[in-house]
């Protein structure tokens, strides 16, 4: 059913023409009608008037309700053809948002329960088994937490941004080909295949996570977010150009940008072999870039308390430090993607557990690397990215040109079969 | 400093509640990345020691003095012990004094173990906050082995010392000191060994010998700079065993820097500071002779002291910790305290050491001059 809005028009005109007779007729009793002033007829009238609009409104939210109905139904059938649910599916339940989120929940009792064991302590221990379940409790922990926000904080941005950084992280991990079927954008015979430039796609989404870092830093409205915001931008513009220079050699061996083909390439050999420096600049700006340890002078907490999450308090704080571990597992869901094969390994194994077994290795070496070194000032940071990883990945990629060109036989390894 | 530049800068409270400034405030003025001035505050760890003390007897003021600075809580309750014994004629027992001495060096072994992983948590390796705070469970264990305490010792006593030392206190002793033997390679490797703690400390808090003095720093911060000015040679305490035995003081000279001494090099002070303490703790226990802890007539003569005056010192972890006091006849109580801290004069050192460094580096600076606000505010 259509919405018809002449017809509303018109019934709004009768209930406006029906109300100016009513009360044309109340001012004009005392001259036009015969003997005293009948209340009853009076109030006779008024009912009318409000059973009228009554019916008036009711034809409003019946409408209304229909309309939404068939938007359901028009979705629903667009839901039911069966590309268009598996697509969902994967989106939503696997591997996409939840599978997601759940990795992300493991990730942090993971990332816990190995830095408590490099210090000499256990971790999480009590809720749940092995402390299973202690993000849960910290999760509800936070969110029931009364949410503070600054004088000086811009209020409306101070509420947005936090989520929608949350949002951008997790964007490009529709991108990443966990397993030969098993994935968002990918697999060739699906009407979603993936993007030619998936690769460079990435890393344009992620050119966002610096810009939201310094707004968040900046709307906070204290001196210690401010400056948090500006390190955080800058470490993070100086990381991202080594890590998107060392994601080229990968992409020239494998001849293509899409994350899908460069896995597909790698079936013969993977490209650590070949590269090992450019995985090394990868992970070291891949670490700079999160702004972990030791690349966090953006939240040094001896230094300017906890950087541009310093005034973010309860809900706002769990979405900022869910994002920082997003990033984390993306970073390194991309190594694994890009140097270490992806889905391709043991034969036996299906495509995801050989990705998700390599992701936890290079999480591992993740976690290992951001505790053993001490916080790097933001001159040295910026000096380290600028100086020697960018020369460097410069050189790999020059080095790979030259070595497809020259090297015969080369070609046919890299390409994969 | 021309007047333009401070047109841009900015104003940063550095404390007090700070999550790195534990009890104290400096107010730093920034223009960009840069520091150009620092204005410390004291006065928020304020507990009026000194008053307390007037109110204490004299076997009891010395707890006060613990409480000041827990971390070397001996260390800071033995002046207060040294100026009661100047005051009223005592005779402490060879055994006491060495006891004594042993449980100095002790403490101030896990003072420092301390200061590690503090300064290291400053720098931002978490690893090493908390691996010498795993070893210093060991020493605290032994803390409580002899005096039921783990941190507050209340050890020392006029006269002698509370409780003598069991074997099950000499075996955790010999724990813990086996353990920080142990791990100082380890230590070594992941402080001063470490590329990265050499980039953050290395010509980072930069000051002279000649201003070290001026500053009135004492202590490691002054010995860094290759003064060997050390209260343990220079006045031995005669209640004290350092002069029974032969040992060195801890001096770093660097080469590099004759003279002068930044934050890596007060590193490197501090790691001699405890092989000297582990050395004197293993020249000391041999000596140790039977006999009693205490003098039998000290309970006597601590409750009411003569008219006089004691000055009491001691080289404390973090410098010279001094307590002066006055009595009347027949005294009860101190007629009038005075304590001196050693982290006065390294924490208004800031105002001078700190203009001219960059922001980063402020917690490398002050966590390299170890100052305890305990000690200026008391």
């Amino acid at each position: 059913m259509q919405f018809d809005f002449s017809a509303l028009i018109g019934g709004l005109l009768d209930w406006v023409i029906g109300a100016l007779f009513w009360i044309w007729g109340f001012l004009t009793w005392p001259f036009l009608w015969e003997g005293p002033f009948d209340i009853f007829a009076w109030f006779g009238g008024l009912l009318d008037w409000i059973l009228g609009a009554l019916l008036w409104i009711w034809w409003i939210i019946k409408w209304w309700i229909i309309w939404i109905l068939d938007i359901l139904n028009g979705t629903w059938a667009l839901v039911m053809i069966p590309e268009n649910f598996m697509f969902l599916f994967r989106a939503i339940v696997f591997p996409g948002l939840i599978f997601v989120l759940l990795a992300l929940i493991f990730t942090v009792w993971y990332t816990r329960k190995i830095w408590a064991r490099l210090q000499d302590r256990r971790g999480p221990m009590h809720m749940g088994k092995y402390g299973g379940l202690q993000l849960f409790a910290d999760a509800i922990k936070l969110m029931s937490k009364e949410i503070i926000i600054p004088d000086k904080a811009k209020r409306w941005m101070y509420r947005i941004l936090p989520s929608l950084l949350l949002v951008i992280v997790m964007l490009p991990f529709a991108f990443i080909p966990w397993d030969p079927y098993w994935n968002i954008l990918g697999s060739p015979t699906s009407p979603f295949p993936d993007l030619s430039v998936s690769l460079v796609l990435v890393f344009a989404i992620l050119t966002a996570v610096p810009v939201l870092s310094l707004l968040i830093g900046w709307v906070s409205g204290s001196k210690y977010s401010l400056i948090g915001g500006f390190r955080a931008a800058n470490n993070q513009f100086a990381a991202e150009i080594p890590m998107v220079i060392s994601s080229v050699g990968p992409a020239m061996l494998a001849g293509s940008l899409s994350l899908y083909s460069i896995v597909l390439a790698q079936t013969n050999i993977w490209y650590i072999v070949l590269l090992p420096i450019n995985f090394i600049t990868f992970f070291v700006a891949a670490i700079a870039s999160v702004g972990t340890f030791p690349f966090d002078a953006p939240v040094a907490d001896s230094e300017i308390i906890f950087g541009w999450r310093t005034e973010l308090s309860g809900i706002y704080f769990t979405v900022v430090y869910f994002a920082e571990f997003a990033e984390q597992m993306l970073y390194s869901a991309l190594m694994v993607t890009l140097f270490l094969g992806g889905f391709n390994g043991l034969p036996f194994l299906a495509g995801i557990a050989n990705f998700v077994i390599k992701w936890l290795v290079v999480f591992f070496l993740f976690i290992v690397v951001t505790s053993s070194f001490y916080r790097l000032r933001q001159d040295q940071v910026v000096n380290l990215c600028w100086k020697y990883l960018l020369p460097l990945s410069i050189l790999n990629v020059v080095l790979v040109m030259f070595a497809l060109v020259y090297i015969p036989g080369l070609v046919p390894l890299v390409i994969g079969g | 400093m021309s007047p333009d530049i401070l047109d841009e800068s900015s104003v940063i409270w550095f404390g007090p509640q700070h999550v790195s400034a534990h009890g104290w405030a400096a107010k730093l003025t920034i223009v960009g990345d840069y520091i150009v001035e620092c204005d410390p505050n004291a006065g928020y760890f304020h507990r009026s020691a000194e008053k307390c003390l007037e109110f204490r007897n004299f076997r009891q003021g010395s707890m006060i003095l613990e409480r000041i600075c827990m971390m070397e809580a001996f260390l800071a309750e033995y002046p207060y012990i040294a100026a009661v014994e100047k005051i009223v004629d005592l005779e402490i027992p060879e055994r006491a004094k060495i006891m004594r001495t042993i449980m100095m060096e002790f403490n101030r072994i896990h003072s420092l173990q301390f200061w590690w992983g503090q300064f290291a948590g400053e720098l931002g390796l978490f690893v090493m906050l908390l691996w010498p705070w795993v070893d210093r469970e060991y020493s605290l264990d032994a803390f409580e082995e002899l005096t039921g305490s783990r941190h507050t010792v209340s050890y020392a006593t006029p006269g002698g010392v509370k409780y003598d030392f069991t074997p099950k206190f000499l075996a955790k002793m010999e724990k813990a000191l086996t353990r920080v033997k142990d791990r100082m390679p380890v230590f070594e490797d992941m402080l001063s060994g470490s590329p990265t703690f050499r980039l953050r400390t290395e010509g980072v808090a930069h000051y002279t010998a000649k201003q070290a003095l001026k500053w009135g720093l004492s202590g490691p911060n002054i010995k860094a700079c290759g003064i060997p000015m050390d209260l343990r040679k220079d006045d031995p305490d005669p209640n004290l065993a350092y002069d029974m035995i032969d040992w060195e003081v801890p001096v770093i000279n660097n080469e590099e820097h004759p003279g002068e001494s930044d934050a890596f090099d007060r590193l490197l002070q501090r790691f001699k500071e405890i092989e000297t303490s582990l050395d004197i703790i293993d020249k000391l226990l041999p000596l140790l002779p039977e006999g009693p802890i205490i003098d039998p007539k000290a309970r006597s003569k601590a409750n009411r002291l003569p008219e006089g005056e004691g000055y009491g010192r001691v080289e404390g972890t973090r410098g010279i910790t001094t307590v002066w006091l006055k009595t009347m006849e027949k005294a009860q109580t101190p007629w009038r305290a005075k304590i001196r801290g050693p982290c006065f004069a390294s924490y208004y050192a800031l105002k001078h050491i700190v203009p001219g460094a960059r922001f980063a580096d402020f917690p490398a600076i002050f966590g390299s001059l170890d100052p305890y606000p305990g000690w200026w505010d008391r």
